[in-house]
């Protein structure tokens, strides 16, 4: 789309006017030269006739001032000065065209999100699709009858899809209808042939761009895209001699000079097109006489060089139009997409003229700010245009009842998403420079969800508000949060502060904290791998333990609830968090081991090898701990976290992928039974809140964290499609009293129950056992039994003693929770 | 379904014209292997293994991949659409990428041992071209093994 335009040029006609341009300087110069020889002679002739010169000083004047201008020799003054002219001129005429020629704006990289495919089946709330429309700038029309309409009638839509090239297809637009029924889409049909369409992709969402530091932003057009209509009222109105002067216009230039003198203040411009262009080019925006001297030299160099199409399509590309928090509309390439939401060919004559309006000063004609400003302009364009002939009476007062019709919710520039674009400006820099990526056009298409993006913004944004109320924190509470999909690792979703749409420290990449509890997965696996040794029915002792720390001190880990719990089994001591028995075991593992399923999970470095690195005492970043957990939601499959699917160049030109790798690095069983137990921490265990908020059938896996003195509360789990790692805590480090389930995990459930997700099952494969389990005592149970857990074994290591079974359970929600809250009561009144 | 046996003797052919001096047996070879899409393959999915078909047989293998990435995003449970990706790789030479999407469609094969088998050859291949033999051979075996089952 944003093409750079190529300039048609009449290299014969320049190449002979440059030729008889040159030539001028050279004769001159050779004139000087032998100007210069006939002193040289003179000189010898001058001794003759030196009483001559004595006698003609004697008749000298006695005043001085008289004698000083009659010394001067004027004829060689006003010649130098004439050269100096020229060769300011060649000068100037050298930077224009040097400029002019290479003049490549710097094109920003422009960043998508994902495009969004839709097909029959597709699990998709018919609210978010209208989302995603709106998001696109789609706008509701009744009957939609152009590219980038649409119309919502319940469940059905009828939208017309915009033309889109991809790195592998050409999307075409068409006309579709697409039904949904419940959550799923259950057809799209072509509306014109009626024919079933399998699959469709939208044009993607602009989610941002990357700009440099003057921030311009445009895209180019060649005058091949633009209705010919709009160099005919750029022409009309802003100069009507464009195609009869060289580049400036005295005439004008006089009128506006009385007019302006006549007024008492500047209120006409005598500036042609060419002229505006070459100040907005190479010039400073100051008021000055010497500037204008520059500039209309400059515009007649333009003019004398270049044909009349290049400049209009050269000022099409350049003009200022807006602005867009702190990135500048340049263009009506860009300004056509920003207002109206099309590609620059489908603007009629109300959206041109209205855009020709904005020339003149787009914050004085601001279109919220000041609408009849606007409109008055764009009346009185229109009359102009009448005047000229441009356009008949009939059109005229038909455009005029018109209302001007600017996207409303037209803020689609940068800063939207900053920590999702911190991101992938990371993940390229490791390609291209910075100057690269805000200077190619380069089109980036990233993996960003949009809809959950901000569903994640805005959750963010609430829970942090509530907890930090509830806590007495203030606007100390952080947050970061990181959404992958579970199987092909692309990130999501991201945000890195409590205000997402603040663009600072981005503590979902630089927040490296302790991750507490977080590692427990991490050395329970390791365990596992010993299956020979444990399972989730062996025994564990709880008791309380004393090391050697690394500083030589003793070091006395203690359970949460600072009770020991005696002897427990593997699966209650990972659900309840247990610190006494993790250690015990952890020990017992080994460092060596534990640092190797580290690894394989995708740690970022080596574990040290003391005991608190058994708590988690290592410091990761919330995406390097949804690196780790990626690898579990994905059954042992390693991905590395994807943010960027691909980059095209300005021509759409294919320019660099970052392919699905997948590597299996742990053992699927095992990640099966490690699974099937961290369900276990969401249905009873630490993480139980959670229950009460899914939908029942919706299985989740994860884990809370907490470290000391409640510093950082985090909450890492995953579905059948996505990982998610909340972290929360304070920059100061400070305690915030929050508990990973009383933090993170609120807001990690917040997201869950929003976003569309499937379910985690457990599979019962050939080297996997499925069993009820009675999790206190570690032997066989019924699944209608009220203290039974399913847990997965690795084939030949499940319990097989069966031992008591208390109470049944009827199986219904209500009656669960009826149990789990008589439970709690028997506790308390023990 | 002519374009499965397009897709499958475009890869083979590919295959034969790489590796002549491979010592396995190479994926597809024997037109019995050759794998179809699941029943429950969805026509969204069908339609761009078609594309990536034609991408193949014009030797758009950067397209392919685009084309066959869109399907296990659509369908990511789907252990043929993998299988399908691994083979891409193989011809790609990108032979460690190979293995771990042939696992990955292993992994979700369950029985089906057809697939698995030729999954199995895929990563014995590219073993081989790792200069792994004897990894290559245990590969071959389990591929020989199911194969008979």
């Amino acid at each position: 789309m944003a093409r750079r335009p190529t300039r048609k040029r009449n290299p014969k006609k320049k190449a002979s006017r440059r030729v008889n341009k040159a030539r001028k300087p050279a004769k001159s110069s050779k004139t000087s030269e032998s100007k210069k020889k006939g002193k040289a002679k003179k000189t010898g002739k001058a001794k003759k006739s030196s009483k001559a010169n004595k006698s003609r000083k004697a008749k000298q004047s006695d005043n001085p001032i008289v004698n000083f201008f009659k010394r001067i020799p004027w004829r060689r003054l006003i010649l130098a000065g004439f050269l100096i002219f020229v060769a300011y001129t060649v000068y100037l005429d050298f930077v224009v065209r040097g400029q002019f020629e290479d003049k490549r704006w710097a094109l920003p990289a422009q960043v998508y999100a994902r495009p969004l495919e839709l097909y029959e089946g597709l699990t998709l709330k018919a609210n978010d699709f209208e989302r995603e429309l709106n998001l696109l700038n789609y706008r509701y029309a009744y009957d939609p009858s152009e590219a980038g309409m649409f119309q919502r009638h319940g469940n059905k839509f009828k939208i017309v899809t915009r033309p889109f090239t991809f790195w592998d297809v050409k999307e075409n637009s068409q006309p579709i209808e697409v039904v949904f029924s419940g959550d799923q889409i259950s057809s799209i049909k072509n509306i014109h042939n009626k024919n079933e369409i399998a699959l469709l992709r939208l044009d993607p969402v602009l989610v941002g761009g990357i700009y440099p530091l003057k921030k311009e932003d445009r895209k180019l057009v060649s005058l091949d895209d633009v209705p010919e209509l709009l160099p005919e009222i750029l022409v009309a109105i802003e100069d009507r001699k464009f195609y009869d002067h060289y580049g400036i216009d005295p005439l004008a230039i006089a009128r506006a000079f009385i007019a302006n003198i006549r007024a008492g203040k500047s209120v006409q411009g005598g500036s042609t097109i060419t002229q505006q262009l070459v100040k907005n080019f190479f010039l400073s925006n100051e008021r000055t006489l010497w500037r204008k001297f520059n500039e209309v030299i400059m515009a007649v160099s333009l003019d004398f060089h270049y044909e009349k199409n290049d400049i209009i399509q050269a000022y099409i590309n350049e003009i200022y139009l807006g602005q867009d928090g702190a990135r500048a509309i340049h263009g009506f390439g860009l300004a056509s997409e920003y207002y109206f939401a099309k590609p620059i060919h489908q603007l009629d004559l109300n959206q041109m003229a209205t855009l020709v309006a904005l020339i003149r000063g787009p914050s004085y004609y601001h279109p919220d700010k000041h609408p009849d400003r606007l409109l008055a302009r764009r009346d009185r364009i229109l009359d102009g245009l009448l005047e000229q002939k441009v356009i008949s009476a009939d059109l005229l007062t038909r455009t005029k009842a018109l209302p001007i019709n600017i996207v409303e919710n037209r803020r689609t520039g940068s800063r939207q998403h900053p920590a999702f674009l911190n991101l992938i400006k990371r993940q390229l820099r490791e390609l291209y420079p910075e100057s690269k990526l805000s200077s190619e056009g380069l089109r980036i298409f990233t993996t960003m969800n949009p809809v959950v993006q901000l569903d994640v913004e805005q959750r963010v944004k609430q829970r942090v508000e509530k907890l930090s109320k509830q806590r007495g924190l203030g606007k100390k509470l952080q947050s970061a949060v990181v959404i992958a999909n579970s199987t092909s690792a692309e990130v999501i979703a991201m945000v890195g502060d409590r205000n997402p749409r603040f663009a600072g420290f981005n503590r979902a990449l630089d927040a490296s904290r302790p991750i507490g509890s977080l590692i427990k997965p991490v050395v329970y696996l390791a365990a596992l791998e010993q299956s020979d040794k444990y399972s989730w029915a062996s025994k564990i002792d709880d008791k309380s333990i004393s090391l050697k720390a690394r500083d030589e001190s003793i070091w006395t880990p203690m359970n949460y609830d600072r009770q020991s719990h005696g002897s427990v089994t593997l699966i209650t001591a990972m659900t309840k968090s247990y610190n006494q028995a993790t250690v015990r075991l952890g020990l017992d593992v080994g460092f060596p081991a534990i640092n190797k399923t580290y690894k394989n999970l995708g740690g970022p470095n080596d574990l040290p090898a003391y005991p608190a690195i058994l708590l988690g005492a290592q410091n990761l970043t919330p995406f390097q701990v949804t690196q780790l957990y990626q690898t579990l939601a994905a059954n042992g499959f390693r991905s590395p976290l994807r943010s960027i699917r691909e980059v095209l160049d300005v021509d759409d030109q294919p320019l660099k992928r970052y392919p699905i790798k997948v590597k299996q690095s742990i053992d699927s069983d095992l990640v099966n039974v490690i699974n099937s137990g961290l369900i276990q921490v969401t249905k009873q265990g630490t993480a139980r809140s959670l229950s009460n908020r899914l939908p029942a059938d919706l299985h989740v896996a994860g884990k809370t964290g907490t470290t000391n003195d409640t510093r950082d509360s985090w909450f890492a789990g995953f579905t059948g499609s996505h990982v998610g790692v909340v972290w929360m805590g304070t920059d100061e480090n400070l305690s915030t009293g929050l508990t990973g389930s009383s933090g993170a995990l609120k807001l990690w459930g917040d997201i869950f129950t929003q976003i569309n997700t499937t379910g985690l099952a457990l599979e019962q494969t050939d080297g996997v056992d499925i069993q009820w389990v009675d999790p206190e005592t570690g032997l066989l149970s019924k699944a209608s039994c009220s203290n039974s857990l399913q847990l997965a074994f690795i084939d030949d290591t499940a319990p097989t003693e069966s031992g008591e079974c208390q109470g049944t359970r009827t199986g219904s929600g209500i009656r669960d929770r009826f149990d789990r809250t008589f439970e709690w009561f028997k506790r308390i009144f023990r | 379904m002519k374009w499965i046996i397009y897709i499958v003797s475009t890869f083979t052919l590919l295959a034969c014209a790489t590796t002549k001096q491979a010592s396995v047996q190479l994926p597809g070879e024997d037109p019995q292997q050759t794998v179809a899409p699941d029943k429950n393959t969805s026509s969204a999915v069908i339609s761009l293994l078609e594309k990536a078909r034609d991408a193949t047989t014009q030797g758009d293998y950067q397209r392919a991949e685009v084309l066959l990435e869109r399907t296990v995003r659509i369908e990511p449970r789907n252990a043929s659409l993998w299988h399908y990706l691994a083979k891409l790789r193989l011809h790609q030479a990108r032979f460690s990428e190979a293995i771990g999407l042939a696992q990955k469609s292993n992994n979700l094969a369950r029985s089906n041992n057809h697939l698995k088998a030729d999954n199995w050859r895929i990563i014995a291949h590219s073993k081989y071209q790792l200069g792994d033999v004897s990894g290559a051979q245990a590969a071959q075996a389990k591929a020989k093994n199911l194969g008979n089952q």
